[in-house]
């Protein structure tokens, strides 16, 4: 930082954020290393074990504070002021929160139905179902506004004013809406519940924006219902395939013999998960390009430029990474999707750091530890 | 003393970089722009960041968002008054990496220790009435899966008044359910399954293996058990926060071996009160460990030792699931066992059957012969 001591603070910026038909300049980078960042996955790991994995909160903590840290937004790098204790907050009220619906579910209900009341575990049991259902909405939109709230620019931080809990209703009822008519409006909940969540979040002194829409990525999405019918096709042409190659062998006699039989079965089966695994990527890929790229910030437009075959290659390296480690690379994971979000995330437009003033949002005192126990992704 | 020094600074209001000089003494100082002054500020309040880069950067406990940042390290004359850079978290960074990594492991070396052995000793500590309680709660009246006749029920009133002659159980029931299986719940009660009843062979079996039940009621031994997984899934529960995977696993319950052995002997001295032969038993777990050898196949051959067996074509379907998930088979094998029941048994000694002819029947065929008992597993 010392090459920018003394510049003139003026009219700069306009330089300095890329614009979209301009010279090829990312206004995000990361410049971390995986040999600096292994000393802090390391003792993480040694420290989360020994501690029967309490310390896991200090240790999402300490990397997050390595990773924003070496994440740069035009000219000054993000700063991580979230704390290991809000975190360990964050938990201890989900399982207060979670436990009595969960606990209702496993063994209340089971002794209501045994001593036949089974008409009234069954209310309670879909009451605690819902329970879990909002609290997971209002999970996700909370993690967004306490990682916002904690993340500071030039002295700056993000936050929301809202609270979250109108979201929950919303992402109740919208996943509810997607899901019914055979999915197919699942693109139109995710876009929509993305939309709701970040026009609702700030920084600094700007509202973020965002008018993701259903349709640019609902064509990608139909890719699902089209599967059945690619498999009917391959599993039709390989069993042709195999059985005319075998009745060759065989003289022309007979049906194809069982091994071969079974391995179409086990080749079919195999290949539609792969094709599952392919057609989700494709969409989430699309969804995430869509979503981001909806997303502004005053002045500021983003945009996130991962294709599919760039979420294959960071799938397939992890699986090698964590393979040929014999599972101890598991902990440079986190590095590898942080630096894989920042490399692929964009920003154009222009930033006024005078006009940028300080959020007055206010801030949660606990992290987003319904978040962690629910086990949903941030984004 | 006077310090003073060139710095860079974000005051928090916005997001403008300010270059600034320091100016202070022993106590604080003051930051001196062109146009403004601000401060003072103390030494005591400032707090060391870990960002990126060469420069050493310090917020401020109470300002949202103030930084200052030295190019590179500080000067000489001021680094004694800065604050030093929280790496682990504050427990950790006092000790040192390597006490406190080992001061944990001991720690939690003892807490699973504890978590394991605790239940046991303070099981006998609950009054007798909470756990009554929480086992009515639990249990109720088993779905209406007791079955009663008159004979059967004073069949089995006989059998109880030679086992437990002082009523440590409050409840034993027969339940109508194909499986073999006899259990001990919270709250002092016992179900024998019909599977169970109609797979022995002698009424001195059904005697033994209530003699264990007991031993489990009078040990305390199910509420041991009940505290132990409560307990070991809020300490580990800290590892991977699934907090609905945890408190399933409270659902199954098993006792410890220790646990099993000390309610065979109980079993064994309340067979010798009674003077009932430990052989029946014997051949019980002889029969046991028999069909978990043998392949299922084999097992079938003795079905039709068992004449009068209502439930074959149940049972047949069962065979699998028993010899899976059978409570038994959580138990220490049915080969020591069944040498544990052998040995107490007296040469020479007369002893009585636990049933006459005419009350082993009623048991047998109480489930068949009650036309208002539920049946099975479908609750």
């Amino acid at each position: 930082m010392n090459d920018q001591q003394g510049e003139s603070q003026r009219n700069e910026w306009q330089q300095d954020v890329p614009q979209r038909d301009g010279p090829q300049y990312s206004a995000f980078g990361f410049d971390g290393s995986w040999k600096e960042y292994a000393p802090i996955a390391f003792t993480n790991l040694l420290l989360t074990i020994v501690t029967l994995g309490i310390y896991r909160f200090w240790a999402t903590t300490r990397s997050r504070r390595y990773f924003w840290s070496r994440t740069r937004f035009v000219d000054e790098r993000l700063e991580w002021t979230g704390t290991g204790k809000e975190l360990f907050l964050g938990f201890i009220m989900a399982v207060l929160l979670l436990g009595a619906p969960l606990l209702f579910i496993q063994f209340g209900a089971q002794a209501m139905i045994l001593r036949g009341m089974a008409d009234i575990a069954a209310l309670l049991s879909m009451l605690s179902f819902l329970a879990i259902f909002y609290l997971m909405g209002v999970a996700r939109f909370r993690a967004l506004r306490y990682r916002l709230g904690r993340t500071y620019w030039r002295g700056i931080r993000g936050g929301s004013d809202d609270a979250g809990f109108g979201y929950g209703w919303s992402y109740m009822w919208k996943t509810t809406v997607g899901m019914l008519p055979a999915s197919l409006l699942v693109p139109w909940s995710m876009t929509e519940l993305w939309n709701n969540r970040w026009n609702k979040m700030s920084f600094g002194s700007q509202n973020f924006t965002a008018d993701a829409r259903a349709m640019s990525v609902f064509w990608r999405f139909l890719l699902f219902y089209l599967l059945p019918f690619i498999m009917v096709a391959l599993i039709t042409f390989v069993s042709m395939t195999s059985g005319g190659m075998v009745e060759m062998m065989r003289g022309g006699a007979g049906g194809p013999p069982p091994v071969a039989f079974i391995l179409t079965i086990i080749g079919a089966i195999f290949g539609f998960y792969i094709l599952l695994g392919l057609i989700a990527l494709a969409y989430y890929a699309a969804f995430l390009r869509e979503a981001i790229g909806s997303l502004s910030l005053g002045q500021l437009d983003f945009g996130f430029e991962a294709k599919t075959i760039d979420w294959l290659k960071l799938f397939f390296g992890d699986v090698l990474l964590v393979v040929c480690t014999l599972g101890i690379g598991w902990i440079f994971l986190q590095y590898r999707h942080w630096k894989f979000f920042i490399t692929h995330m964009e920003s154009y437009g222009v930033v006024d750091p005078e006009a940028l003033t300080q959020s007055t949002t206010q801030l949660s005192r606990h992290g987003e530890g319904l978040l962690d126990a629910l086990d949903v992704g941030a984004f | 003393m006077t310090v003073e020094a060139r710095l860079w600074h974000f005051d928090g209001r916005n997001a403008r970089r300010w270059q600034v000089r320091l100016v202070g003494d022993a106590q604080g100082f003051r930051l001196i722009a062109d146009d403004w002054e601000s401060g003072p500020w103390h030494w005591d309040d400032l707090v060391a960041l870990d960002m990126a880069g060469p420069d050493a950067v310090f917020g401020h406990r109470t300002e949202e968002g103030w930084r200052i940042g030295f190019a590179g390290d500080a000067p000489s004359d001021i680094a004694p008054l800065l604050p030093g850079k929280q790496r682990y978290g504050g427990v950790v960074d006092r000790f040192g990496l390597g006490k406190a990594s080992i001061a944990f492991a001991a720690i939690a070396a003892a807490v699973i220790f504890v978590g394991v052995k605790a239940p046991a000793w303070l099981a006998p500590l609950v009054p007798q009435s909470w756990e009554d309680k929480l086992g009515d709660t639990m249990v109720g009246d088993f779905g209406g899966r007791y079955c009663h006749t008159p004979q059967g029920d004073a069949a089995l009133k006989a059998l109880v008044a030679q086992m437990d002659p002082k009523g440590s159980a409050r409840s034993i029931e027969v339940a109508n359910i194909p499986m073999i299986n006899a259990i001990a719940l919270p709250g002092r009660r016992i179900i024998l399954f019909d599977g169970f009843v109609q797979s022995a062979e002698s009424p001195d079996e059904i005697a033994g293996v209530l003699g264990h039940e007991l031993g489990h009621v009078q040990h305390r031994h199910t509420l041991t058990a009940l505290m132990r997984q409560l307990g070991l899934s809020v300490i580990l529960g800290g590892v991977d926060g699934n907090l609905g995977a945890n408190i399933s696993s409270l659902m199954g319950l098993s006792f410890s071996r220790d646990a099993e052995h000390q309610a065979d002997e109980t079993a064994i001295a309340g067979l010798g009160r009674a003077n009932i032969s430990p052989q029946g038993t014997a051949q019980f777990f002889e029969r046991m460990g028999g069909e978990r050898n043998e392949k299922p196949g084999k097992g079938k051959k003795k079905a039709p030792q068992k004449p009068d067996n209502q439930n074959v074509a149940e049972k047949k379907a069962d065979t699998s699931i028993d010899t899976a998930t059978n409570w038994f088979a959580s138990h220490p094998t049915s080969g020591s066992r069944q040498q544990l029941f052998t040995q107490a048994v007296k040469k020479d000694h007369e002893y009585q059957v636990a049933l006459s002819p005419a009350q082993w029947k009623a048991l047998r065929s109480m489930c068949a012969q009650d036309k208002d008992v539920k049946s099975g597993w479908g609750f």
